[in-house]
């Protein structure tokens, strides 16, 4: 009796499992990195795309990514269309004819008046072009509280100088003039990463943080150990950094806003990209973005080389050539789209035709009006660099760097796994 | 009387040394477990353990993180591909590692050791490894993106070491009942169904219990070989899709992680009676 009830729910189970599995309709399997409120937004961006055409996107968001992917495609089963964790990646994927040539399909021309020349190169090999750019991050902001600014009568930094001496103004105070928080899981580390390349863009030309990227120059060229110094400055100064580089190593990048909006405040200016709005928001809902916090950009260092933008960016890339996914690409491209997805997050667009009003309030517009306008937009340096250097290496580096360690050994290290790296 | 109270007082110390053991495993646990009924905002700007400091006072405990999960997860069709995924990728190498831990115990062949060291030494393979060959085998067959493709892969990586366990347990049955069974004239197969089987029970409950929990769990190999798609994926894939790609909203994970965790224990309670025989199984001859 037991024996029969268990070969019948198999049997059920078999029937279930296989008759889910055949479906003939239009759709496109789409791969991607975004969870919770993100993916949310993303599918909200779909649904128009679903409504009018007809066909439906079966999106996968895993922050497994880049091996999902990697194994996908290997083994010949890509989906129709990936997000690209980074344009290195999207090099890699070029470089073996994974991905499909977009002119193909897409209206050249209209890409090009719509979108900065930058957002075309990057996503290029070799004069093709492989990948759009739906969105961006901004990562040259400052974040502060202009309350906590105007009741201590602190003025906007324009420079490094005014930066270092509001700083010291600060300090002098008694006050922390700085929340850092390095730790982010396994990925701890990386926020001080950001702060060495948006010092060596105001250090050095963007030439030489292309070819510092490329390893064309070493880890312990004077440039870089300048850069590293600068934010050794700031980052290993106990009275700069509230709670000192213990606090740094341990708090969470997520929660170390937080410290500027408690009464009175622990600290006073944060570095971090846009999207940390929606962790300050999250962590302290009452509070009105531009009126209770708000950002200045980096200021510049040396002043020849202004305050370019260093940012990282949300881009796509077709697998399978389908009409399906052709057309859910041209659909990522437009203005329209972007529109849904950034009102939903405040990230920036990287199509320049959509509508400013799109954006969700004045904090991401002018985020976007500080992209729009930069001179010079450089991709975030770690992400471009193969993985042993740029999510291995730099991060350990930088941990090892505000816990007290030697620069020059420091740097060292990280030559030493660099010449490894860019050998393949 | 000296000797009483010592042994009680040896006891005592024993049971001291277990409960303090088990107590600190446990507190990961807790504290998700504590963590999963706060606020984000609490969660972000003070420890778990904070709540059992002003429990008298001001603690702000709340259900919202289960009523998000709940109502985004799609729970019940997640639920179902799980149970669809795991009964049968439960079952199915079970079957065949009993089969084939009898034939290499008890049935003399050609190269059985050999086939038996070939199985062992699956055992070694990172399955990690596996992922790309086995894919592309599944492409060409149409299996991949199917319950049946990810029932055959959770089978290949079960059986290894269920194979193992249970020749381990089945080789250790006494010679004398297969003996007497095959002068009565039993063959082979009856052997199996009504003296092996019946006497396996503890090690059966056990591995299920193991290779349930393993394939309930797993998230990489459902994502690589099923695809993430709302109509197959399991559990631990819509779980992981809670999570935003900073990391924002882990708080939720906890809560979901609590739900997830309810068949395992199922599992685990109601065979877990078995579980302990099985582990005992063999350490003493009679």
């Amino acid at each position: 009796m037991g024996k029969k009830i268990i070969f019948l729910l198999i049997l059920g189970l078999l029937l279930g499992g296989v008759s889910t599995t055949g479906f003939a309709e239009k759709t496109v399997t789409m791969l991607g990195i975004w969870g919770g409120g993100e993916r949310d937004a993303f599918m909200k961006m779909l649904e128009p795309f679903e409504a009018k055409t007809g066909i439906r996107v079966e999106f996968t968001g895993t922050r497994d990514l880049p091996t999902v992917l990697t194994t996908r495609v290997a083994a010949g089963n890509p989906p129709d269309i990936s997000a690209l964790p980074n344009p290195g990646q999207m090099q890699e994927f070029a470089k073996i004819r994974a991905l499909v040539d977009l002119s193909q399909f897409m209206d050249m021309s209209k890409l090009q008046d719509e979108y900065a020349e930058t957002w075309i190169d990057l996503g290029s090999y070799r004069k093709t072009v492989y990948a759009i750019f739906i969105s961006a991050d901004l990562k040259s902001l400052v974040w502060y509280s202009p309350k906590a600014f105007a009741d201590a009568g602190y003025q906007i930094p324009q420079t490094w100088e005014e930066l270092i001496a509001l700083s010291d103004k600060i300090a002098a105070q008694g006050k922390a003039p700085w929340s850092i928080g390095l730790e982010s899981g396994a990925a701890s580390g990386w926020p001080g990463t950001d702060w060495i390349e948006d010092i060596m863009l105001r250090v050095a030309s963007p030439e030489v943080y292309d070819k510092w990227v490329n390893h064309g120059i070493s880890w312990t060229d004077p440039m870089v150990k300048r850069a590293w110094e600068l934010f050794g400055q700031i980052a290993r100064n106990e009275k700069y950094v509230y709670g000192g580089a213990a606090a740094a190593l341990t708090t969470s990048f997520g929660e170390a806003p937080n410290a500027l909006f408690t009464t009175p405040p622990r600290a006073y200016m944060h570095k971090q990209a846009t999207f940390i709005k929606s962790f300050i928001l999250k962590y302290n809902p009452d509070l009105q973005p531009g009126v209770d916090f708000s950002f200045f950009p980096f200021p510049s260092i040396d002043l020849d080389y202004g305050t370019p933008a260093l940012g990282a960016a949300d881009m796509f890339a077709v697998f399978k050539d389908t009409p399906e996914a052709q057309a859910l690409m041209r659909y990522l491209a437009t203005a329209g789209a972007q529109e849904i997805w950034v009102a939903e997050l405040g990230k920036l667009s990287a199509n320049r035709r959509v509508n400013p009003n799109a954006y969700p309030d004045d904090l991401t517009r002018k985020a976007a009006e500080v992209l729009a306008s930069a001179e010079t937009f450089r991709f975030d340096g770690s992400d471009l660099m193969p993985a042993a250097v740029g999510s291995g290496s730099f991060w350990s580096g930088i941990l090892d760097y505000v816990g007290g360690e030697d620069l020059d050994s420091v740097l060292e290290r990280i030559e030493e796994t660099a010449v490894d790296a860019y050998k393949e | 009387m000296t000797e009483k109270m010592s042994r009680s007082l040896s006891r005592g110390l024993l049971h001291t040394v277990i409960i303090f053991i088990a107590l600190l495993w446990l507190i990961p646990t807790i504290g998700v477990l504590v963590t999963s009924f706060r606020p984000a905002q609490d969660v972000a700007n003070s420890g778990w353990w904070t709540v059992f400091e002003s429990i008298f006072s001001s603690v702000r405990l709340t259900l919202r993180n289960y009523e998000v999960v709940l109502s985004r997860l799609g729970i019940g069709r997640a639920f179902l591909n799980s149970f669809l995924i795991t009964l049968p990728a439960t079952l199915i190498p079970l079957g065949i590692a009993l089969f084939a831990a009898y034939a290499l115990a008890w049935m003399r062949f050609f190269a059985r050791t050999f086939v038996f060291m070939i199985i062992i030494a699956l055992l070694m393979v990172p399955l990690q490894m596996t992922f790309i060959p086995i894919l592309q085998i599944f492409n060409k067959s149409g299996l991949a993106g199917t319950f049946p493709g990810i029932w055959l892969a959770h089978s290949g990586y079960g059986l290894p070491l269920a194979i193992y366990m249970l020749y381990n347990f089945i080789s250790g049955l006494p010679k004398e009942l297969f003996d007497s069974a095959s002068i009565d004239g039993a063959p082979p197969f009856y052997i199996f169904l009504y003296i092996v089987l019946p006497l396996s029970v503890p090690i059966i409950a056990s591995l299920t219990i193991f290779q349930f929990l393993w394939v309930w769990n797993d998230l990489l190999v459902a994502l690589i070989y099923l695809g993430g798609t709302p109509d197959v994926a399991p559990i631990t894939v819509q779980i992981s899709s809670l999570v935003g790609s900073y990391g924002q909203d882990w708080e939720l994970l906890t809560a979901a992680v609590f739900i997830s965790i309810v068949p395992s224990l199922a599992v685990f309670f109601g065979l877990q009676r078995y579980f302990v025989r099985g582990i005992l199984a063999g350490s003493i001859k009679e």
